[in-house]
């Protein structure tokens, strides 16, 4: 075992576990995203699904516990790699032509970060009701958490769909790069799949982001209300 | 044609170093870079000034010691060749050219555009090989090895260690390199016996040499003179992460040829 923890501390493997990480959070906001989508099928079925999380407090709490302690995992590495990379050189090239590198792929650093920033926003904002909606905290008619109607509230507001939307292209970005590279640093490749898997990142980030879009738009515009 | 050269020009490897115009005049279309530059140092010589030191070899594309970065570009605007089989035909006359050394920690800056990539063989060193019994040479197609295969192999193995790889790479990142060198190995029956020490003790001495970690851009295949493909750094991270279990599952035991039984 200690020969295998020795291989996770050289830059390959401290690369495995950042993939490993990023892919158990994008596992996380696909379900969340799938979860949410709820919201058009009316308030009933998003404040039951609510409650249905909650009523299992032990996992719900060992899922925020391991995706909080992942998330860190992910950062801190992250930190840690692009500073070592940038030890890698130490005197910049006067001229530096990109032939191939995805505008993704260049903004990796700048989109966690703005992706960070949302997510800390986000709990704050919707799962801890510490900012913003006055309406958290309300119960629906069947005695559940009013979930829906949060929701409702915080998107009329153009602000928040402002900052959401943001965190929105935030995801986009970071998504779209990491899904592809995670397969590579993983070790899969295969002839006949480096297509697929070269279109994974964009087509996992454009499946998750159109769907949180169309419920934060959905209510903005009231189209869901 | 004429051109004008924006050369970094350094004395040795602990002297700053700085930019310095110079003209190119009369170069002739169907000259090589290389050649464009031999004529900037006749002119150089001539006037009694410090020739631009720059390295080269075979001028053919195959020896790997031309490592010049065109324009922000490691051996130029053209794909799949090297700094000398470019042609001046390929700017347009009376174009600025900027020219400057492959740049990171790892190849420090010998002299001009210079660099010492000694790095590299270091790494290869530390198990960029198969350890074999000296001897007669072993009967053709004693090993069969699989079109397919070889073919594979055979595209690792086309590597020429220039190391524009690395200089292409924003973290200075010589994986492709190391991918094309393990995976060369890896992929034959030759190389079967150490390919887990090997593929460990090769990223060891890649990280300790202060190169990067790859960022997945693969800036490096589409520079790399003999347009090695990335596919290569995913079958190096599989080795590595194969030789990580293989490893610690059997501790104690060393598949190493070398090492003594004690």
């Amino acid at each position: 075992m200690t020969r295998l923890f020795s291989h996770f501390q050289s830059s390959v493997g401290t690369k495995v576990i950042l993939a490993l990480t990023g892919v158990g959070l994008v596992i996380y906001v696909i379900f969340h995203m799938l979860g949410n989508l709820q919201v058009f099928e009316g308030p009933h079925a998003l404040n039951s699904y609510a409650a249905f999380l909650r009523d299992m407090p032990i996992l719900l709490w060992t899922a925020r516990i391991g995706l909080l302690g992942i998330a860190v995992v992910h950062v801190v590495l992250a930190i840690h790699l692009s500073l070592n990379n940038r030890r890698a050189r130490p005197i910049a090239y006067v001229i530096h032509g990109y032939r191939r590198a995805s505008i993704a792929s260049r903004t990796m650093a700048a989109s966690g970060i703005v992706l960070l920033l949302f997510i800390v926003f986000h709990l704050l904002h919707l799962t801890a009701g510490i900012i913003g909606p006055a309406s958290a905290g309300l119960i629906d008619a069947e005695g559940h958490r009013d979930v829906y109607g949060t929701l409702i509230h915080a998107f009329q507001n153009p602000l928040m769909v402002v900052v959401y939307l943001a965190g929105q292209v935030g995801l986009a970005f970071h998504l779209s790069h990491a899904v592809s590279s995670s397969v590579q640093t993983l070790g899969f490749e295969h002839a006949a799949l480096d297509r697929l898997f070269k279109a994974a990142g964009p087509s996992v980030a454009l499946l998750v982001v159109l769907g949180n879009v169309a419920i934060i738009l959905a209510i903005f515009l009231g189209i869901v209300r | 044609m004429r051109f004008t050269l924006n050369i970094w020009r350094q004395k040795g490897p602990n002297e700053a170093g700085r930019f310095v115009r110079y003209e190119a005049s009369d170069v002739s279309p169907g000259m090589s870079f290389l050649e464009m530059l031999d004529a900037v140092n006749q002119k150089l010589l001539v006037a009694g000034e410090e020739p631009v030191a720059f390295e080269q070899d075979c001028r053919e594309g195959i020896c790997g010691s031309c490592s010049l970065v065109i324009d922000g570009i490691p051996h130029g605007p053209d794909r799949g060749i090297t700094t000398c089989q470019l042609y001046m035909r390929r700017f347009p006359d009376g174009a600025s050219i900027t020219i400057e050394p492959w740049r990171a920690r790892a190849f420090p800056i010998i002299k001009d555009l210079v660099v010492d990539r000694s790095a590299l063989d270091r790494v290869m060193q530390a198990g960029g090989y198969i350890s074999v019994n000296t001897g007669g040479a072993v009967d053709g197609n004693v090993l069969l090895i699989g079109k397919d295969r070889a073919e594979t192999s055979m595209d690792a193995a086309s590597c020429i260690g220039c190391g524009a790889c690395v200089a292409a790479c924003k973290n200075a990142s010589a994986m492709l390199f190391v991918a094309a060198k393990v995976s060369h190995l890896a992929l034959l029956p030759q190389g079967e016996p150490e390919r887990t020490r090997r593929v460990s003790a090769m990223i060891e001495a890649m990280d300790r040499e202060g190169f990067g970690s790859c960022g997945n851009q693969y800036e490096c295949e589409a520079v790399c003179p003999k347009s090695i493909s990335v596919r290569f750094i995913a079958t190096l991270n599989r080795e590595y992460l194969r030789a990580g279990i293989v490893e610690s599952a059997l501790s104690s035991e060393s598949e190493s040829p070398h090492a003594e039984s004690v």
